[in-house]
């Protein structure tokens, strides 16, 4: 209970990456539960992944281009990487997507030559990177230690933003991905809300990947909405229940990952792996009670 | 009969500029009962894509005569090309008969939802409302869907296959309400099905896609010993 009490003091000296945490872990279930939905999880692979060689790219650049990058310039580091992975994310995305309604070709083995050509190519770029060696390749490997306050305020305010967008439109988003042609008879632009989910889905991700890695973007992507979709009834539970689980799965794990010195990222996506475990057993209980009454 | 509400002329369709039928030209009247029949690949899906606006037409001209803009088409597809991975319960399917009405940035209000409600309870379908939709027989689903439609205060009903899944018992209901609400609120009915008996009984006029040509005409002039003969035997010949 102390280190719960430390980590909860305002004055906590990792405060940052908890906040950054627990944003991640609420936010990415939101545009998970849509991935899930419409059977995208793959893509929720390979996005994040796409994602973190947009950073290791753009990080190259300056080097490159012989562009001077002292230890002052930690928020130009920052923006770099931002740009780097939400250009990759969102082109990579509104390719794939664009691919897919084609229909032509195999879509798994689009997704997992993307997934693996990007996370080697991620692992060349930062090789020959001096920059990998002040923290960069941590990140990539999902250690959630050191958040500045730009840090934390871009990944609030980017998130924040992908919420109001999911919030406001989320009506229009949902018809589109349920019922294409009734939303098409009505007169709705399918195109444009297609577009728009999948640029906040690659946002998010762009976002999520910066802050704790791709492994777990992909972890919060993907197992909250998995589990919260055993014990939905309806969508507005669904679509609680899975940004809740995310956002106490992130303290929770950030909590035993500090108390036991673990790195967090691993140590959150592993205790959302248990936690659907154990609701995907608790469900199977109840259908095998409700068989026998 | 009443005037026409679509009108084709000279029409072809078929996808990526390649015509499947073509020459299409007759008229739907208003507040009539129309059934569209044929075989399988005869071009059925393709001719409801293209009425419905959901790709367009190889070639000629498809008119709308609807007062105060387009018409706005109740579509009822088949209920088993829905994903049951959504957690929809048979309201929320059914309130989205609303969302043209509700703007981007807006809810549904509690006036349209009670007109949801009504919609539901006109399909008789408020008693499982509240559960899942992907959990409901395929009788229900089609009148939850039946009720979205209605939702849309539409100008033309478009039932895809309604029943496609259902068991007899459900099909002859759902006939039955469908001819119902179409008597009660004149509303212009475009039925896509394989089912001869039930188009007998309940559809005035026929669309009838056969080897490529395009029969229109009202069911006392189709549904002659002769004609079906005639019909039947081009198939068989």
């Amino acid at each position: 209970m102390e280190t719960l009490k430390e980590i909860i003091s305002p004055d906590f000296l990792l405060r940052n990456s908890v906040y950054t945490s627990v944003l991640v872990g609420f936010a990415c279930p939101l545009v998970g539960v849509f991935l899930v939905l419409r059977r995208l999880v793959f893509m929720g692979v390979a996005l994040p992944q796409i994602s973190s060689t947009g950073v290791a790219l753009a990080l190259s650049l300056p080097l490159w281009l012989g562009l001077k990058m002292d230890a002052g310039s930690e928020h130009t580091e920052h923006l770099l990487a931002f740009a780097g992975s939400s250009a990759f994310t969102l082109a990579a995305i509104l390719i794939l997507a664009f691919m897919e309604r084609r229909g032509r070709g195999l879509p798994e083995g689009r997704l997992g030559a993307a997934y693996v050509v990007s996370a080697a190519a991620s692992i060349l770029l930062l090789s020959k990177n001096r920059f990998a060696e002040m923290g960069w390749l941590d990140l990539l490997k999902g250690e959630i230690i050191t958040v500045s306050n730009f840090d934390l305020a871009l990944t609030g305010g980017a998130l924040a933003f992908v919420l109001l967008v999911l919030g406001l439109f989320s009506k229009e988003l949902l018809f589109v991905s349920f019922d294409r042609a009734m939303a098409a008879t009505l007169g709705k632009n399918v195109l444009f809300w297609d577009a728009l989910l999948y640029l906040l889905i690659g946002f998010t991700v762009s976002i999520a990947v910066l802050s704790v890695g791709p492994l777990i973007a992909f972890g919060f992507l993907l197992v909250p909405a998995l589990t919260a979709h055993i014990f939905a009834r309806n969508l507005k539970v669904f679509v609680l229940l899975a940004s809740v689980l995310g956002g106490v799965a992130a303290f929770l794990g950030f909590w035993i990952a500090y108390a036991w010195d673990l790195p967090v990222g691993p140590t959150d996506v592993v205790l959302l792996g248990l936690v659907y475990a154990l609701a995907a057993a608790v469900r199977g209980l109840m259908q095998l009670a409700a068989k026998q009454r | 009969m009443n005037p026409p509400i679509i009108t084709l002329d000279n029409l072809a369709i078929g996808y990526d500029g390649q015509a499947v039928l073509s020459g299409i030209s007759l008229a739907i009247a208003r507040d009539s009962f129309t059934a569209l029949l044929g075989a399988n690949g005869t071009g059925k899906s393709t001719l409801l894509k293209t009425l419905l606006g959901l790709q367009p037409a190889v070639a000629g001209q498809i008119k709308m005569n609807s007062t105060g803009g387009p018409p706005v088409f109740g579509y009822v597809p088949q209920a088993i090309q829905f994903d049951p991975l959504y957690p929809l319960t048979g309201f929320d399917v059914a309130l989205m008969g609303v969302f043209q009405r509700v703007g981007p940035m807006k809810f549904p209000s509690r006036a349209e939802k009670a007109f949801v409600r009504e919609c539901l309870h006109a399909t008789a379908a408020d008693d499982f409302a509240g559960r899942k939709f992907s959990q409901l027989s395929g009788g229900q689903k089609q009148r939850v869907l039946i009720a979205r439609a209605l939702a849309t205060k539409p100008d033309i009903l478009v039932l895809d296959e309604p029943t496609a899944g259902v068991d007899v018992a459900a099909t002859r209901s759902l006939l039955e309400f469908i001819s119902q609400i179409h008597q009660e609120r004149n509303l212009t009915v475009l039925l896509v099905t394989h089912d001869l008996p039930l188009v007998k009984k309940h559809a005035q006029q026929i669309i009838w896609l056969h080897n490529g040509a395009v029969l229109h005409g009202s069911v006392a002039e189709l549904f002659t010993p002769e004609r079906l003969a005639a019909i039947f035997e081009m198939e068989v010949g």
